[in-house]
């Protein structure tokens, strides 16, 4: 569906060198910190800004040859950007049913309906949540083979969180050949819904993992400077100094389960894990 | 394309009351002064500043990287900035126009055609006018287009007294000069003046869909 191979995007004190594939009917996650290179990946996809080397492939063609009418099949959501501010709902349905063939006019209404969005405010008017779910709303009304959603769910609430969590379940489940690429801060979120994870830090892909096995075979060891010392140390990833002793991070949490019995082995979740390949040091 | 037409159009529906305002204004003036072209340029400039206004709307919020997002290309955008330039401000002139005529038939019974004539001198100035902002606003965005703008013509006239002194230098006539250039024909006029300002028109989308193409959002 999507394939980008040394994605390279210079500026002044930023360099993104980012290679990622999203696979037909899977839910990839891109995690990063603010600044990390996310949304420079995301425009570079687009088409909104140039990009200094490598390639981007969308549906089967190169990002350059990517016109108009391929457009139409996928749906995009910009953390920093949406519809004019100035117009109402009701304005955007004739515009988006104009630019889609395949805009779903009473799906769309319907939806607009069910999370009791105002049709008459104008969208500058809205809160954080309305206008979340607005966006991503229209992504999803056309029929896209291709959702690209950067921080559809930044800023929101719990609740407000789930439900565009459930939109986005429901858009999957209507057609197994769709796929979506998502970013996101809130690691939940993607814990939930994403097959795989790409973690990008300082513009360079530095993990990518099946969400599985990330929560299955991922952990956390934390041990003292004796059990460091004697421990087979070809399964860590990264280690950082605590006033215990160390914790480190592996990926194969049977074999030092198996192994060491009596050191302490905490399951890992996406945020210590983001953490540790970030703030640890490599062996 | 006529997706963001209308879109376009929905923001000048948002401004109505500004429109309402503007029209009633132009009614009021020409009942009460005699040169009645100036309602025609002035409501013409109005419509040919909202679509400048339409380019800021675009880019208030970054809404630009999502526009073009949308399955529409930076070439579908300047296309149609110009078409609806050129519906709005020609939409305008035309309403100018029959205010214009409207009321002189009111005041006097009848209408001099040097109205109409005065009204249609204004269609290739209001092409050129459109022709230059433009590429201005898309180049600059809001503020620093009018900026710009003055920088421009402060370069243009900088330009025309460069012109003179150096006439002045040679001894060159400069007003003889025009006196004596040929008349030309009214026929060769309306070329001129059709033709000068569709030349114009396509230099500038040219430029700016130039200037779209170098755009990052």
């Amino acid at each position: 569906m999507l394939k980008i191979e040394h994605l390279r995007k210079n500026y002044d004190s930023f360099s993104l060198d980012c290679s990622l594939e999203i696979m037909q009917g899977c839910v990839t996650g891109l995690i990063g910190q603010n600044g990390a290179g996310k949304s420079t990946t995301f425009k570079a996809i687009l088409g909104l800004i140039s990009i200094d080397g490598g390639t981007i492939s969308i549906l089967g063609k190169d990002s350059q040859e990517f016109g108009a009418k391929d457009k139409q099949n996928l749906g995009v959501v910009l953390s920093d950007s949406g519809f004019s501010g100035y117009l109402t709902i009701n304005d955007i349905i004739p515009v988006l049913d104009h630019l889609y063939g395949n805009f779903d006019k009473p799906f769309f209404v319907e939806q607009v309906q069910r999370f009791q969005l105002p049709r008459h405010k104008k969208i500058k008017e809205f809160s954080t949540g309305m206008k979340a779910k607005l966006k991503v709303l229209a992504a999803i009304s056309h029929d896209a083979k291709l959702l690209i959603l950067d921080e559809p769910t930044a800023g929101l609430d719990v609740i407000a969180r789930d439900e565009l969590l459930e939109m986005l379940r429901e858009f999957m489940e209507k057609d197994e050949e769709r796929s979506i690429l998502i970013s996101s801060h809130i690691s939940s979120d993607l814990e939930t819904l994403c097959d795989d994870l790409y973690m990008i830090h300082n513009g360079k892909i530095i993990m990518h993992e099946d969400t599985d096995v990330l929560l299955s075979d991922y952990a956390l060891i934390k041990v003292d400077h004796k059990q460091y010392e004697n421990m087979d140390k070809q399964y860590i990833l990264r280690y950082k100094k605590e006033s215990y002793g160390y914790s480190c991070l592996t990926n194969q949490k049977p074999y030092y389960m198996e192994n060491y019995p009596q050191i302490a082995i905490e399951k890992g979740n996406i945020d210590e894990v983001i953490t540790m390949m970030i703030r640890g040091k490599e062996l | 394309m006529i997706g963001l037409l209308i879109k376009d159009f929905k923001l000048m529906q948002a401004q109505k009351n500004f429109f309402i305002c503007i029209f009633a204004i132009a009614i009021v003036m020409a009942m009460f002064i005699e040169d009645s072209s100036f309602i025609v340029g002035f409501m013409t400039f109005i419509g040919l500043m909202f679509t400048l206004s339409t380019i800021s709307y675009d880019e208030f919020d970054n809404g630009n990287a999502f526009m073009f997002s949308l399955p529409i290309t930076r070439k579908d955008y300047i296309v149609e900035k110009y078409g609806f330039g050129l519906v709005v401000g020609g939409g305008s002139w035309l309403l100018a126009t029959m205010i214009s005529v409207v009321v002189e038939v009111m005041k006097n019974s009848d209408f001099s055609l040097d109205t109409i004539m005065s009204a249609l001198t204004m269609l290739p100035v209001m092409l050129i006018i459109l022709a230059v902002l433009l590429p201005f606003q898309l180049k600059f965005g809001g503020e620093k287009a009018k900026v710009a703008i003055i920088g421009a013509f402060g370069v243009v006239f900088i330009i025309g007294i460069i012109i003179v002194k150096i006439a002045n230098l040679l001894n060159i006539d400069l007003i003889s000069f025009f006196n004596n250039l040929p008349v030309i024909s009214v026929g060769m006029l309306i070329v001129l003046a059709v033709g000068i300002p569709i030349i114009l028109l396509l230099l500038s989308a040219k430029i700016s869909l130039s200037v779209m193409n170098k755009k990052e959002f």
